[in-house]
Formats: C-alpha cells, sequence, structure tokens
C-alpha cells in the first residue's frame, strides 16, 4: 500500500495544521515565561512582554541561584526522585501484577481496597498527627513512604498488564516458574512502555513537590528540598502582604512575577532533559507483537 | 522454588525495613549553643524573607547579645493551617507569631504568660505604658504577646502617609496650577478636565482616569471611602460617632450613596476604567507602572514600593507621574482624618514565646537586646560606613550607592538581618538626632524625592505627604477597632454577618458602579445587604467599643 | 472488532476466580504474602487517617485535639445543606468538574491519536516534548497569561474585532456566562499534551500487526484509528474514564480563584473554595472535613454506579 489515497493525503496536511497549531499555542506560554524571566523585574511589571524580552538581564537567575540552602535542597532533591521513582514503581508493579492475575482470590476486594483510597482523605491534621507518630516527621523517608503506592498507578500498569496474554503466564507455569519469576522475568520486560509512563508521573511529582517538605521537616533545613527553596524565596518577594510591614519586608529588585518565571524555567529543565530518555518507550513503540497472538 | 521463596521474603523484610526506617529519627535539640552563643527558632505566620544561615549583621548582633534566631515565614498555607498543624502536632519553635492564628495558640496553651518576666527586662518594660500592656492582656489576666508594630520612640517622624487616601499624579496638580482640591467632586472634576485637555501622555499612550482596585481582600480601594469621605479615621469596620460613643455602619451612610452615585456618573462617562472590577492586583500594579492612571483610591503600602521603583527607572517622574495624596472630604470643610498620627496599638497578634522554649529568661533578655539602640541601629540602618555614614552633627545618612545596595535581595539576604517581627521602634532614636530607621530620617527622605513631587510640595506648602493632608490625633481609647473585627468568626452572629456583609459588597458594589439605572441596583443591594443582618455585627462592634471604653476609664 | 478486543471483553465477562481452598491459598501464597504487607501498609497510610473524620461532628478545637473537643452531631452537616451559598457552590463544582472532565478528556484523546499519526520521528517527538510543557507552568503564570490574551486590548478582542464580530472589546471576566468555558479552556491549554502520555504509552502496546492487516483490507487512516487505534487504547480510555467520574466534585481550587472576581463569584466559587472561606480560614477545621466527607461519599457512589454500568457492559473496570 505505498500509493497514498487523496483521504490520506488531506488527512496528513489537516493532522499537519493541527499539529502547528497545537504547537504553537501551548509553546506561547512556555516562551512568554521564558521572556519575562530574562526581563529586568521593574520593567516588566508595565507588561507587554510576550516573546522577546525588553530589557535584558540574568538578575532573576541570579537572585535564585544565590539563595542559601538550594545546593541542599537540590541534593535531596535529586535524591528523593530516584529514591521515590524507584520505590514506587516497583511497588505499584507488583500492585498491579497481583491484582492483574486472573486466578487471585482477593482481585476484586484489593482492588476496591486501593480504589477507594483515591477518593478519601482524613484532611491535613490527621495525617501531621500519623507521621508525626510513625517518627515520619524531621526525615527523609517522609518525602518517599507515605506516597509510595498509588491506585492511579496501579491502575494504569494493571490496564497494561491485563493486555498481555495468559498464555505466556500459563506457559511459564507450565516450566515450573513461581510468580516471582512471571513477575520479574516475563511481565515486567513487557510492560517498559508502562513502567516508563508511570515513572515520569512519579519523578515529576517527586521533583515537583514541596508541601511535604514545609509541613513535616520545617523545622529540619537539612531535608529541604530545592523547590521548597523556591517556594519560599517566592512568597517573600510576592507582593501578598497584607500589611504595609509585610509589603516593606518583600521589597528588592527584583519582583514576583520575574522571579516565578525563572524558577519555572529553572524546574522544567531537569524534566525536559529527563524526557528525551523515557520518550523512546512510548514514541517509537515497542514491539510487543510478537508475543501478543 | 527455595530461592524464589527466598527472594519474596528478603524484598518483603525489605519494605518492611523501609516503612520502619523513618520511626528512628532522633528528636532535634531545639535550643542549640555554639560556642556560647544561644541560637533561637522562630516561625511567623506571614510571608517573609528568610535570611541567610551566615547572615553578617545576624553575626554582628549574636556577639553583643549572645543570641541568635532563626526565623521561619508563612509559604503556601493560611496562617490558620500553619498554626492548626503546629498545635495538633504540638511542636513549636521558641518565638511565634501566629498572625491571624493568634487567639488559637493562646487557646491551645501553648505561649508562656509574660507579665511575671517584663518587670525584670528594663527595654520591654519601657516598650509599652501601663495602660498599653493592660490592653494585651487576655481574658485570663496575663500578657502572652508583645505587639511589635506602631510603637513610636520620642517625637514621631512621619514623612510618607503609609494608609489610604485619594491618590493624583502630580502632573494633573501642575497643569491644573496647583488648586486646592478638596471634596469628591472637585477631584473628579479636576480630572475629567485634565483627561480632556490631555487624553494621552507624551508617548501616546491612552491615559486612564481613574482605576479601581478591587481584588479580592483588596476591594477596601473601593468599599471604605465613605468612612474617611465623612471624616471619620480608619476603624476599618465602622465608623464611631465620638459624641455619643456609638458605632455607625459606612455602608449605608448618606455619603455612601452619594460615593457610590458619583461613582457610578464617572464609570457611564468613561472616566473609570472599564477593567476595573476584573483586573488583578499584578494587573492594576502594572497599569500603575506604566503611568497611565492619573488617580485612584489606595494605601501607600499597597502600590508605592514597587510602582514607584518602576515609574523612576522609565523616568516617567519627569513627566509627573508620581502619585500625592489628597485631603478629600464629602463636604468642603470638614475636617479629614485620613492621617493618624502617633502609636497604633493592635492587640490580636504580636510576638510570643511558647511553651516549648526551654530557656524564657533568654528568650526575653535577646528581645529586651534587640530593643537596645545600639542593636536596633544594627537592625535599621546597618553597620556604619558599609550601609550608612555618619556626618559631623551625628546625623546618619546613606549614599545612593547604599541605597540601592540596601534594596537588593541578596545583599538583604547575606547581610541585612532586621528581625522584623520582633519588637520594634519608629520614631526618633534615643540620640534624639536620628530617626530609628532610614525610611523616617528626613533627609533620607528628600534625598530620595523626585523633582515632580518636590515641585507640588513646594507649591501646596508642605515637606511631606504627611502636611499634604494634615494630621489629627487618635480618635480615642478604642481605635482602631479593626483589631477585633479581625478576629471576628463566624461562630457569632455578628462574625457571621460580617463575613456575609463582606460577600455581598464584593458583588454588587460593582454592579451598582457599572449600573444603567442606578438607584434600581442601589435598592436590589440594600435589599440583600440587609438579608446579612448588618445589626448583629454592629450590636458586638458596639460592645466591643463600651468595652474599651471601659477599660480606659480605669486609668483616669 | 478486533481479535485483541474481542478477547479482552470475553476475559472480562468470564472473570475465572477459583473458590477460595486450601490448595489454591497454597497455590498463590507468594501472591497473599505481598497482598498482607501491601494492605498493611494501606491501612496505615490511607485508612487510618480517615479517624480524622470524627472531627466532622466534633465543635474540633485545636487545644482539645480529637480526643477531647465536644461532639456536636451533624451539626456541621446542617450548616453545609441549610446555606443556599454552599447549594451554589456545589452546583459550580459539578457544572465546572463535569465541562472540564469531558475538554480535557476528548482533547488528550484526540491529540495522542492524531500525534500517533505524525509519521515523521523527528516532529513527533518535537510535538510531544513541547506539548507536554505547559503542565509545568503554575496555575498563576498560567491564569496572568489568560488574563492578557483575554483583556481589552488582548489578542482575542483584536481578532474579535478586526473581524467584526464586536465593534468594542469586551470585558470575558465581568460576565459570568464566560467563566465556565474560560476554566475549562485553560485546562485544555495546560494538561492536553501531559494527559496524552498515557494514551500515547497505551498505543504503543497495540499489536502493529494488526495495522498491517487494516491496511491489506485496504483501510484508510480513519479506518485504521476507528478499528485498531480506537480500540486498543479502550481498555485505557474506559479506566481513566472510572476514575475521572469520580473526581469531579474535585473541579479544583487556584484557577477559580485566581480568575474569579466579585462580579463572577455567584459562579466561580467551588466547594475548595467555599471550604476554605468559611472553614479554614476562621479556624473552624471541622466544617472543611465535613465538605470533604461530604466529596468522598459523593465520589465512592458516583465510580460504583460508574462501575455497575462498565460491568454491565462487559467493559474494562475499578474493581
Amino acid at each position: 500500500m505505498k500509493k497514498k489515497s487523496t483521504a490520506d493525503k488531506v488527512f496528513v496536511v489537516l493532522n499537519t495544521i493541527f499539529m502547528i497549531v497545537f504547537v504553537t499555542i501551548t509553546l506561547y506560554p512556555v516562551l512568554n515565561t521564558l521572556a519575562i524571566s530574562l526581563n529586568d523585574g521593574t520593567d516588566a511589571l508595565r507588561g507587554g512582554i510576550y516573546l522577546l524580552p525588553r530589557k535584558w538581564t540574568l538578575k532573576n537567575y541570579i537572585t535564585i541561584l544565590q539563595k542559601d540552602n538550594l545546593i541542599t535542597g537540590a541534593y535531596i532533591t535529586v535524591l528523593r526522585t530516584i529514591i521515590g521513582t524507584m520505590l514506587a514503581l516497583f511497588s505499584n508493579a507488583i500492585l498491579a501484577f497481583i491484582v492483574s492475575r486472573k486466578r487471585f482470590l482477593f482481585k476484586r476486594s484489593l482492588s476496591l481496597f486501593w480504589v477507594i483510597t483515591m477518593y478519601v482523605n482524613g484532611g491535613m491534621i490527621p495525617v501531621f498527627l500519623l507521621y508525626k507518630n510513625l517518627g515520619l516527621t524531621n526525615s527523609f523517608m517522609v518525602y518517599v513512604i507515605p506516597g509510595m503506592l498509588s491506585a492511579f498507578n496501579m491502575l494504569v500498569i494493571r490496564t497494561y498488564m491485563n493486555g498481555i496474554p495468559d498464555s505466556l503466564e500459563e506457559s511459564a507455569q507450565l516450566d515450573g516458574a513461581g510468580y516471582t519469576t512471571i513477575f520479574l522475568k516475563i511481565i515486567s520486560p513487557l510492560c517498559k512502555p508502562v513502567y516508563a509512563t508511570v515513572a515520569l508521573f512519579v519523578a515529576v511529582g517527586q521533583w515537583n513537590s514541596w508541601f511535604d517538605a514545609m509541613l513535616y521537616n520545617r523545622m529540619s533545613p537539612e531535608f529541604t528540598t530545592l523547590q521548597y527553596e523556591l517556594m519560599k524565596l517566592l512568597s517573600s518577594v510576592t507582593n501578598q502582604g497584607s500589611s504595609a510591614e509585610a509589603m516593606k519586608n518583600a521589597i528588592g529588585t527584583v519582583t514576583p512575577t520575574s522571579v516565578r518565571a525563572a524558577a519555572t524555567i529553572l524546574t522544567m529543565l531537569p524534566i525536559i532533559c529527563l524526557y528525551p530518555f523515557l520518550q523512546r518507550y512510548f514514541v517509537t513503540g515497542l514491539t510487543i507483537g510478537g508475543v501478543k497472538e | 522454588m527455595k530461592r524464589k521463596q527466598m527472594l519474596a521474603f528478603g524484598l518483603t523484610i525489605a519494605m518492611a525495613a523501609s516503612l520502619l526506617a523513618g520511626c528512628g529519627g532522633e528528636k532535634k535539640d531545639k535550643e542549640k549553643e555554639e560556642g556560647g552563643i544561644k541560637e533561637f527558632t522562630a516561625f511567623f505566620a506571614v510571608p517573609g524573607t528568610e535570611i541567610n544561615d551566615d547572615n553578617e549583621i545576624q553575626e554582628k548582633i549574636a556577639e553583643i547579645t549572645g543570641a541568635k534566631c532563626k526565623e521561619t515565614w508563612l509559604t503556601g498555607q493560611t496562617a490558620e493551617e500553619a498554626v492548626g498543624t503546629m498545635i495538633a502536632g504540638g511542636e513549636y519553635p521558641d518565638f511565634i507569631d501566629g498572625g491571624d492564628a493568634m487567639e488559637q495558640l493562646y487557646e491551645a496553651g501553648a505561649l508562656v504568660p509574660l507579665d511575671d518576666y517584663i518587670d525584670d527586662y528594663p527595654n520591654i518594660k519601657e516598650y509599652y505604658t501601663e495602660e498599653e500592656w493592660d490592653k494585651l492582656r487576655k481574658d485570663d489576666g496575663h500578657i502572652y504577646w508583645i505587639q511589635q508594630f506602631g510603637n513610636i520612640y520620642g517625637e514621631e517622624k512621619a514623612t510618607t502617609h503609609n494608609d489610604e487616601a485619594f491618590w493624583i499624579q502630580a502632573r494633573v496638580l501642575e497643569w491644573a496650577g496647583y488648586p486646592e482640591v478638596k471634596t469628591m467632586d472637585q477631584y473628579f472634576d479636576l480630572i475629567e478636565a485634565y483627561q480632556e485637555a490631555n487624553p494621552t501622555m507624551e508617548d501616546g499612550t491612552e491615559n486612564i482616569p481613574y482605576t479601581i482596585l478591587c481584588d479580592d481582600w483588596r476591594y477596601f480601594c473601593l468599599e471604605n471611602a465613605p468612612m474617611f469621605l465623612d471624616g471619620y479615621p480608619n476603624d476599618g469596620c465602622v465608623m464611631v460617632d465620638t459624641d455619643k460613643l456609638q458605632v455607625m455602619d459606612y455602608n449605608t451612610s448618606p455619603t455612601a450613596v452619594k460615593y457610590f452615585q458619583k461613582l457610578n456618573e464617572e464609570y457611564k462617562k468613561g472616566i473609570i476604567d472599564p477593567e476595573s472590577f476584573t483586573q488583578t492586583y499584578d494587573e492594576y500594579i502594572a497599569k500603575l507602572s506604566t503611568g497611565r492612571v492619573l488617580g485612584m483610591i489606595d494605601q501607600w503600602w499597597d502600590f508605592a514600593y514597587s510602582v514607584n521603583d518602576s515609574l523612576k527607572q522609565q523616568g516617567l517622574n519627569d513627566q509627573g507621574c508620581d502619585y500625592i495624596p489628597l485631603p478629600i472630604t464629602i463636604e468642603e470643610g470638614m475636617k479629614n482624618q485620613w492621617h493618624n498620627s502617633g502609636s497604633v496599638l493592635n492587640v490580636a497578634s504580636g510576638l510570643a514565646i511558647t511553651t516549648d522554649c526551654d530557656d524564657v529568661e533568654g528568650a526575653l533578655q535577646f528581645i529586651n537586646d534587640l530593643l537596645g539602640q545600639e542593636v536596633h541601629d544594627l537592625r535599621y540602618w546597618g553597620v556604619e560606613g558599609v550601609d550608612y555614614d555618619v556626618d559631623e552633627n551625628g546625623e546618619y545618612y546613606r549614599t545612593e550607592e547604599m541605597r540601592t545596595q540596601a534594596s537588593d535581595t541578596a545583599y538583604k539576604a547575606s547581610h541585612l538581618c532586621t528581625y522584623s517581627y520582633f519588637p520594634q521602634y519608629s520614631g526618633t532614636s534615643r540620640d534624639g538626632i536620628n530617626a530609628m530607621s532610614p525610611q523616617n530620617q528626613p533627609r533620607e527622605f528628600f534625598d530620595g524625592l523626585n523633582d515632580d513631587v518636590k515641585k507640588c510640595f513646594e507649591a501646596y506648602g508642605a515637606e511631606t505627604y504627611v502636611d499634604m493632608l494634615g494630621t489629627s490625633e487618635a480618635p480615642g481609647p478604642w481605635y482602631p477597632l479593626y483589631s477585633f473585627s479581625g478576629t471576628l468568626t463566624t461562630s457569632t452572629p455578628g462574625g457571621m454577618a460580617w463575613t456575609k456583609m463582606g460577600e455581598v459588597k464584593h458583588e454588587y458594589l460593582p454592579k451598582v458602579v457599572m449600573a444603567e439605572d442606578f438607584d434600581q441596583a442601589w435598592d436590589d443591594y440594600m435589599k440583600v445587604y440587609e438579608d446579612c443582618n448588618p445589626q448583629a455585627f454592629l450590636d458586638e462592634m458596639q460592645a466591643e467599643l463600651e468595652r474599651r471604653i471601659e477599660e480606659h476609664e480605669k486609668y483616669e | 472488532m478486533t481479535s485483541a478486543a474481542k478477547r479482552r471483553k470475553k476475559e472480562n465477562v468470564m472473570d475465572p476466580v477459583p473458590k477460595i481452598t486450601w490448595k489454591e491459598i497454597k497455590r498463590q501464597k507468594v501472591l497473599l504474602l505481598w497482598s498482607v504487607v501491601i494492605v498493611i501498609y494501606g491501612i496505615i497510610f490511607c485508612y487510618l487517617p480517615l479517624g480524622g473524620w470524627i472531627m466532622a461532628f466534633q465543635d474540633y478545637k485545636p487545644k482539645d485535639g480529637l480526643f477531647h473537643s465536644a461532639f456536636i452531631g451533624l451539626e456541621n452537616f446542617k450548616f453545609l445543606f441549610s446555606d443556599a451559598t454552599f447549594l451554589r457552590v456545589i452546583r459550580n463544582t459539578l457544572a465546572m468538574g463535569v465541562i472540564n472532565l469531558a475538554s480535557t478528556f476528548v482533547m488528550a484523546i484526540v491529540f495522542a491519536i492524531l500525534l500517533n499519526e505524525v509519521k515523521a520521528k523527528g516532529g513527533k517527538k518535537v510535538v510531544q516534548t513541547i506539548s507536554y510543557l505547559p503542565h509545568f507552568l503554575s496555575w498563576i503564570v498560567v491564569t496572568g497569561i489568560l488574563h492578557d490574551v483575554l483583556s481589552g486590548t488582548g489578542i482575542v478582542n483584536e481578532i474579535l474585532m478586526r473581524l467584526n464580530i464586536l465593534d468594542q472589546p469586551l470585558n470575558f471576566f465581568a460576565h459570568p456566562k464566560f467563566f465556565w468555558p474560560i476554566v475549562a479552556f485553560a485546562n485544555v491549554w495546560k494538561e492536553t499534551g501531559w494527559n496524552a502520555i498515557i494514551y500515547l504509552s497505551a498505543i504503543t502496546a497495540i499489536d502493529p500487526s494488526l495495522y498491517e492487516a487494516a491496511s491489506m483490507d485496504g483501510a484508510g487512516r480513519w479506518a485504521k484509528i476507528k478499528h485498531v487505534t480506537l480500540p486498543g487504547i479502550k481498555p485505557t480510555i474506559m479506566i481513566l474514564l472510572l476514575m475521572n467520574v469520580g473526581n469531579v466534585l474535585n473541579a479544583g481550587f487556584e484557577i477559580q480563584y485566581l480568575l474569579g472576581n466579585g462580579l463572577v463569584q455567584s459562579v466561580s466559587q467551588t466547594i475548595d473554595i467555599y471550604v476554605l472561606k468559611w472553614g479554614i480560614s476562621q479556624g473552624n477545621y471541622a466544617l472543611g472535613t465535613a465538605a470533604g466527607i461530604f466529596k468522598s461519599l459523593v465520589s465512592i457512589v458516583l465510580i460504583v454506579i460508574a462501575n455497575q454500568i462498565a460491568k454491565r457492559h462487559g467493559e474494562e473496570r475499578l474493581f
């Protein structure tokens, strides 16, 4: 089928136009943020900056990079992203594996058990008390243990695993393989695309989170995270002060809008770098067809 | 099979172990002693700037006082949330200012009563008069916190008018030959006349004659003007009749009707920015920063710090875009109270010491030391020779470089340490020459003024922003009542009414201003407003007013 | 219908879960051992904090904590449901939840499928990388840009005036009728590329031979999308749809808060904003908890219903 039909040609043209429009619209806010981040803060207050900075400066970035504790924060953030992602991927994959076994006795109840957790939560104060009593406050563990299993990620993996033919499991069992072997040697290699997806979700979540650092490790600056340090910087330059005193505190030569823009760009960079590594798993397409039928 | 089981078992153990690993989290000693320097911790439930750990002035103060304090601030939470989790967890820093959630800390028994200690610390003792200390007493008779702000030492040195006013650009006044502008009608007439003669700025940008900030809690720029127009001071929530000692609602006064009707007329004439009620605070600041806006109502601190910098950077002050406050009332010949002199004691919050602090005496000694003149100068002026110079008369001054440096964010973090939520003074230094902080130093103030403002002040025979408005003493011992309305919660009928009134005003006042038929819109508004039961609110305010007067009588 | 989809359907209908016997337990002991660990974890971290729900029935005071606050029965719930504002807030939340769900959901699928049709490898990668970037912008940045774009002098008004659709600039934020669409658009703008990632990964699982077979049969692009791609990602679509049905009451907080103003507050306030205003900012945590319980109950009812519907139609389901 080398020759393309007219309908197909029309499709390709329309699709290309769609993609161009889509990219333009989604790229705009990012470029706008980039432009503001490279523009003088006081000047940016006037507005009217679109794609290019009006008054170039690196001051916004310098302000951020001079922040105290940034190195500690970056170290902890990288650590929590790596450990947190590995732990979460591993435990969600196991859970998904269990509930996607056709013969598993409690597959329905275990699924329900986790699905419910998506829609209920005890609120900030009870959770805080729990973590405190478990000794998770003022520790690194609070970043990687509580959020390890999530119903959402589990369901995404489960759906994928459900699509893998049972015949694979059955033939392995005939060869004497136990569930651990089936999970590690047979199912997991086929799940790379979905593992990559979940890893991306978890990693981004870990990378961006700061609320837990503030809530549980406020008194332990050695466990501060990058994003928490950025948030502190932001809220200190933000004009959200509700009194003359707060406003006096907030005054500097940088403004919230430009610092926020620079912080956003700095936050995005590592994710942009990480993405191509994961991308090959879901853009090129992994041929698992050979084993499917 | 064996191997696999082992593996599974191993993984299970690993998972369980990782669960438990956190449990050993060691309890941390809060008051560390490093080389004889006590280290305190503090949390302030307001957004603020964290300074670097090796901050230079902080070290200097530590050398003098033998103590320092690690300050943390509110980030991404409300004060109530932050304090709520703190109370639930039962762990506090040594010092705390709970902001809006101060009452919760008191109720939770988290604060140390300070009244037994105060006499031992001369600087703290001196900070308030007996009557003022008593005002800070809670219903159990103890003092738990020290309000840090609004305390004037010696002679007051007011230069800027920090509060609310009708502002107008210097160029408008200059164009009209610096006329006397005393009433709201004159104010808008002037703006209209100027706008007709000069619809654009020098570069052709169209002027915005008048804009109103209405974003969230900042809608005071729209709603509370009737209070000032009637010549009452900023009680924030009601007007107080000083003869009858009776609270009055400014939302329903005849002046309120006149004011909103005026706004309605001006809106129809196109004088009022059509985006007034939908603009965000950022957009509002952006508009002012372009120099396009001729006038508005706002509090100085809400716009001036960022807008003035931006105007100056663009050289717009040469075009006369700086803002001047005007002493406006509803009728001519009324006394205006836009500016009040003297200390304002807001008893609703302050700096407290928590029950988790192991060294209350040390903590109080630290507060005491921070109020000493040498340390106070370090906090607000900085290091002599670096942040300010002293002339032969002992007067402090800063060079332009020093001024720029002092506003640099990175420099602030690494060098300056104001301990800004610890007790502090404004007014005159104990040396009798200088102001307690640079902002109030007359010479500093004049050196920093732009020409358009100087010219304007000259024309009106004023030397400061305050002179433009005139000043009056605080009206009575109850002032300011907002320190009470701020603590109202929905658990009382009055608090419930107060919250509902806020919601209704937020929605209906813009509608009233934009209405085709003002009278109809006003009636609709009044109907909904009455449904909120404002009387319940006024009753509670009246009770508080009487309570405060009664308290005061004990001292006469 | 493709054979893969057929097979899946059959399996779901049959579900041969065996009876609980010792033999079966022994056979599955590895799975069971793991389950026990996972359940213990879940009880500790997800279910134990639900003890905090007691708060909703108390006059909770931080000083007394959960154990010593006075019980007041259903007072907090009564307060919520007797307030006309709360009912309006539920309406707003539901409306925005449904509109957002529908629009972001459809856009993500459409985008994933169309992106998959881009044959130039480089182009595909670039487009995808760009598409998910807005996800990393905070709402305050996005709403700031929206305000710019929709302002009186913004590009939208400019275009509408050039096209003579408007004769003077329209202030979009002053009219309640525009609020929900603006919120939906902002959600689509920010999250389409990000949400599409899941579908793209699901598409990779589709057997390429199915496309080849379809081509042999002379199917064009549309036909292949309709008969191969869509059925291939249908289980993923179903699962996400089911999950999101339970989330319609989580219509958001920040965006409405940032875009709202006094003139549109009757349509902009969501449950979360209401709770902050009347609960937390007044130091009343119990009210927030009560609203949270209400949301949870509605969510659970919704997903149980949705799950039953899915079950009846033999589709992928949550449990």
